[in-house]
């Protein structure tokens, strides 16, 4: 062996400097929204009526387009699935029956608001994160825009202004961060839902409240609601009276997105550790040769 | 709960459905039913209130209960129209033809189909429970707007299919009425508000376990133009959605398969009368019964001559037109009647044998000591026609 | 220290039609770049909100990286391990290293919607340590510098004693001249340092490459989708850095009319066929632990491509190299270094694209236009960019018993200065 002690411990002092640069910061998993105090919506899809008065508030109260409210009284667009796009957080889709039975379901698709939001966990400038109250946000000024959230979603829901040139934002819905910031307003679309199919309130309640609408109406409603346990939970719940994958939702298991990485990401990097044990067996390996070599 | 409210909802709104925005209704508009004859009162749903084959608006093939002023009596405090403006930012308020769809109560389940977690035989407004806004202490109780559509939309999306918004509401901004049905007269709710109804002309039911036949022809559209049914006579309990969803099979299940028929028809025996092998032709006055409707009886109301849905008639009926000594012509042809006279008989004056009146029995005793009508006949009784007119509880003719 | 092999500039004419034609290809890339940067992603890509990572990403970044390991793999076998006999392999490797992860990042520029804010991960206040991107951000940051560093030696030498600028700034020719004097003695005692580095933050990047789309885990095909795919990136990194040296050596020996350094190359080629036989035992093996074997005889074009890049990528290569004969000839070698590098290219190309199944998509993706001209483009600068640096300075060896002459009269022996050798 070449190297002493001391050329060891100053070695391994460098090391860390170096090590330090690239290692992986392993702070604790982001704060998520309390899971009794952050908001939800529930969102029965049996009395949706696929008015698309939700897309119309959404566009309005997000200044997202200056299309007035005829152009929401379209009923055709729903002989397409559509998904969420630059221009619309949010959109109604209808589900015909496959068994050809009596009416058509419509279902709102948007963001879920996840508890534990694969796109905050993706996101590496921090540019998206899960707020206190429930809601996942979004920073264009942090973003740089390489899309990762966007893979990540598990919903697929992150949209992308391709066309601005130069500054293209992420486009998903706020949950309305700013109004349900004061005081717990309902964002826009839970307030102009004119059969209040959407019921905006503390999640911890809206579990509550769906369990026992399946209770009361067994006939009705499936006895499964969509997001409590899905990926970890989700803000945003769901009611159906059909198997969620007939309505143009996927099925997922409990297992948060974010756990499939940053375990692995945290143990490997744990603390800079690994990295500088890697550095230092390298370069003992490299002294060792070194010093055969001479011999 | 909503649910509960909902199945009721769809019995109650069994025929008709009209929910446009309204005009706000002048004072004693048509939709009120002018009370003029209580068994017979139609102005509600026809133009006139004495509807005959001739006269039947053309898509009328379904017609209110005629027990619907039983709630007008039962509560005359109901309101004509509801005007709902408690929520009004993009649209107009609607104007709810309430007393159109109370109307069609006698064949739901009552006023709690709308009106529901109310006080036994009390009725309270929507809002007087559905605050505006959701109440966060009651989260299964959705705000007023929420109670608005739920309770509308619960049935008028199951048949209609239409859930635009336009339907109900005019636009806020828009021109009064260009858009909306608002202008629309509210007694007209056929064809117009209420979109037209598939009625079949004739359904046929098999019914292969039947022994006397493998078939009933049910001629639905007789029953309805010429014997007078009303759809509640059959179609009671009905889901509306059954027959207003135009996406969903048209079935009108019985639990007993003569559960309708009985009502006018002796189902005990007879089996051979309605099941046959063979589709049955339409009712035909002058095949089906030994009394032919020529020029002048063609022209009648059924009921001109088949009082209260009375379809067997004896000769003593003309009386309530002609005079006591009224006859027919020389030309009457007897053999109409079912009976083909013998040679002896064929050149008699009709006196001779009715010797008390046409309309009357005939009495043999004028040539013959030992025979007596009708166990003696005068000739030969044909298959084609029955002795009497018609099976004793058939319905008969309207011309 | 072995005193074969000198590494010297090639003195060579710069236009030949070779180099006319990639110039035409960079030309178009760079017309095709500007019209990304001046009208758009939308306009110029295919990419859509299910398929946001395209061609880019997929081949410029991901593949861009997976190619360039071959700098720290020839590192690490020479200067770590001390296989000296390697270190003609050294430079080369290193200035691919340099130009691959060079492009990568300007590759990633374009693809990024707010390009001015690539600095943003450096940022403490925005440093989200979860992202499986953010360390492969910092990593192939620190990275490039690291290589940038390792490759200053080169550039010192090129130019101590012969700091020659022109008029008023002559003044500066000592200054210069002492200053890179200083920076080459400097490194030369810190270069270990720098070298280890580069193998743990490239072992560390090369990983999490293959850790970024672990967070897919309904939306990937289970071909691929495995909770191993770090140690697959970092396995098919180290046969791609092995192979990409191999291929190199070749082409360039074939290019610039030199012979092949077919001992050294034949030997280096057991570490290529080590390194695709590991990669391919843990990626058969992991696909039959899951059980994921389904999709593979689909006969659709996913279970294609997978075919392909095991047939033509690890398969086929690994057989050509088991044999010494093979391994021997220069023919074998360029074929079966170039299916390895293919096959990590293709393995890059279906994990991010192949692979990748969003739900809600409409229609495939394809790369438009653009986008492949920009690739294309960037590729044909990298090779000119390559081409250039091995004129201006000392990467190629040069042969001991040249032949061909041209080089003979830009032979110049030095005291030997491995440069990145402490």
């Amino acid at each position: 062996m070449g190297i002493s002690t001391l050329d060891r411990r100053q070695f391994l002092c460098r090391a860390g400097v170096a090590g330090l640069a690239g290692m992986t910061l392993s702070e604790p998993a982001l704060a998520a929204a309390d899971e009794v105090g952050g908001y939800g919506v529930l969102v029965d899809t049996t009395e949706c009526i696929g008015c698309r008065k939700c897309e119309f508030a959404c566009s309005q109260s997000n200044k997202l387009t200056e299309l007035p409210l005829e152009a929401f009284e379209d009923r055709s667009v729903f002989d397409q699935p559509r998904r969420m796009t630059a221009d619309a957080y949010t959109v109604v889709n209808r589900y015909g029956d496959t068994a050809g039975a009596v009416k058509p379901t419509f279902v709102k698709a948007q963001c879920m608001h996840c508890l534990k939001p694969a796109c905050a966990s993706a996101c590496l400038v921090g540019a998206i994160r899960p707020q206190a109250n429930g809601a996942v946000t979004y920073d264009p000024w942090k973003c740089m825009g390489c899309r990762y959230c966007m893979v990540a979603c598990p919903f697929q829901v992150p949209a992308y202004e391709y066309d601005h040139a130069l500054t293209p934002k992420v486009s998903k819905c706020s949950f309305c961060f700013e109004r349900v910031s004061q005081g717990g307003k309902a964002p826009a679309c839970v307030d102009i839902c004119p059969p209040m199919c959407l019921t905006f309130a503390k999640r911890s309640e809206l579990l509550g409240l769906a369990r026992a609408k399946i209770k009361a109406h067994p006939e009705q409603y499936l006895d499964h609601v969509y997001g409590e346990h899905e990926l970890g939970g989700t803000s945003w719940l769901y009611l159906t009276s059909r198997p969620v994958t007939e309505l143009g939702l996927m099925e997922f298991g409990e297992k948060p997105i974010p756990e499939y990485t940053e375990p692995l990401q945290h143990g490997i990097f744990k603390h800079g550790v690994p990295p500088m044990l890697l550095f230092g067996l390298l370069a003992v390996a490299m002294k060792m040769f070194d010093s055969k070599e001479d011999k | 709960m909503l649910n509960t409210s909902r199945l009721t909802i769809f019995t109650l709104l069994a025929l008709v459905l009209c929910l446009p925005a309204f005009p706000e209704p002048a004072e004693g508009t048509p939709a009120a039913p002018q009370k003029t004859d209580v068994s017979n009162d139609c102005s509600p749903c026809h133009r006139t209130s004495n509807p005959s084959a001739d006269d039947l608006l053309p898509a009328a093939k379904c017609r209110r209960s005629r027990t619907n002023e039983n709630l007008d009596e039962a509560t005359p405090e109901q309101p004509e129209v509801v005007i709902m403006d408690q929520l009004t930012d993009l649209y107009v308020p609607v104007v709810f033809p309430h007393k159109l769809h109370a109307g069609m109560e006698a064949i739901g389940s009552g006023c709690s189909a709308c009106h529901h977690h109310g006080e036994e035989g009390k009725i309270v407004t929507c809002r007087t429970c559905h605050e505006k806004t959701n109440d966060p202490g009651n989260l299964q109780r959705p705000g007023l707007k929420g109670a608005y559509h739920r309770q509308c939309l619960a049935c008028h999306r199951e048949w209609s299919h239409d859930t635009d918004c336009i339907f109900c509401h005019a636009k806020r901004g828009a021109i009064a009425g260009a858009e909306s049905k608002g202008n629309a007269d509210p007694t007209d709710i056929t064809g117009k508000l209420h979109p037209n109804v598939a009625v079949p002309d004739k359904t046929v039911y098999p019914t292969p376990e039947q022994e006397a036949g493998s078939m009933v022809t049910f001629h639905h559209k007789d029953h309805v133009e010429l014997f007078g049914k009303h759809c509640a006579d059959c179609h009671q309990k009905e889901n509306c959605s059954r027959c207003h969803d135009s996406a969903g099979p048209q079935k009108h299940v019985r639990q007993d398969s003569h559960e309708d028929c009985v009502k006018c028809h002796d189902t005990s025996d007879n089996c051979a009368k309605c099941h046959k092998d063979h589709e049955t032709g339409t009712f035909d006055h002058n095949k089906s019964t030994v009394f032919e409707l020529k020029d002048f009886h063609k022209q009648l109301a059924c009921t001109k001559c088949h009082k209260e849905g009375k379809f067997a008639l004896g000769k003593k009926n003309c009386k309530d037109c002609h005079e006591a000594n009224w006859f027919p012509s020389k030309d009457f042809d007897h053999t109409k009647t079912g009976l083909v006279f013998s040679e002896a008989h064929k050149d008699n004056e009709c006196e001779a044998c009715h010797p008390n009146g046409l309309g009357e029995a005939p009495d043999c005793s004028a040539c013959h000591d030992d025979r007596k009508y009708p166990k003696d006949q005068p000739g030969e009784r044909t298959s084609t026609a029955p002795e009497t007119p018609s099976d004793e509880k058939a319905p008969v003719e309207t011309k | 220290m072995s005193e074969h092999a000198q590494p010297v500039s090639l003195r060579r004419g710069l236009m030949t039609p070779g180099v006319l034609i990639l110039s035409c290809i960079a030309l178009a890339g760079l017309a095709a770049a500007a019209y990304r940067f001046v009208f758009g992603l939308g306009a110029a890509t295919n990419l859509t909100n299910q398929y946001p990572w395209g061609l880019w990403i997929g081949v410029d970044v991901a593949s861009g990286v997976a190619l360039a390991a071959g700098g720290f793999t020839s590192a690490a076998v020479a200067h770590i391990f001390h296989r000296h006999k390697y270190e003609v392999l050294v430079r080369p490797a290193l200035l691919t290293a340099m130009l691959g992860y060079t492009f990568a990042v300007i590759g990633l520029m374009a693809d990024l919607g707010r390009y001015y804010n690539i600095w943003h991960p450096l940022w403490p206040t925005m440093w989200q340590g979860n992202s499986v991107l953010f360390e492969v951000a910092m990593c192939v940051t620190v990275y490039l510098n690291v290589l940038y560093i390792e490759f200053m030696p080169i550039v010192c030498e090129r130019f101590i004693g012969h700091v020659n600028l022109p008029g008023p700034l002559k003044s500066l020719n000592r200054p210069i001249d002492a200053l890179l004097r200083l920076v080459h003695g400097t490194l030369a005692k810190i270069m270990f340092l720098f070298i280890v580095a580069g193998v743990v933050l490239s072992c560390m990047h090369q990983s999490s490459l293959g850790s970024l789309l672990l967070i897919v885990p309904y939306k990937m095909s289970p071909l691929w989708y495995t909770p191993i795919m770090p140690l697959l990136f970092l396995l098919s990194a180290f046969a791609a850095g092995f192979a990409m040296v191999v291929f190199e050596s070749l082409l360039a020996s074939w290019t610039f009319r030199r012979k092949p350094e077919i001992v050294v190359l034949s030997s280096y080629s057991r570490f290529v066929a080590l390194f695709v036989g590991v990669y391919g035992v843990a990626r058969l093996s992991d696909l039959m632990i899951r059980e994921a074997w389904g999709g593979a005889f689909a006969g659709d074009g996913t279970s294609f491509m997978f075919l392909a890049e095991i047939g033509f990528g690890i398969v086929l290569p690994f057989a050509l190299l088991l044999s010494a004969k093979g391994r021997r000839s220069p023919a074998v070698l360029l074929i079966a270094s170039a299916l390895v590098v293919g096959g990590v290219l293709l393995n890059r190309i279906n994990v991010f694209l192949v692979a990748f199944k969003p739900p809600y998509a409409q229609t495939p993706y394809f790369p438009s236009v653009p986008e492949i001209l920009v690739t294309v483009g960037l590729v044909a600068t990298l090779v000119l960019a390559y081409r250039v640096c091995v004129t201006l300075f000392p990467v190629l060896p040069v042969e001991e018993h040249e032949t061909l002459g041209e080089a003979k009269t830009a032979k110049k022996r030095r005291p030997a200065q491995a440069g990145s050798h402490a």
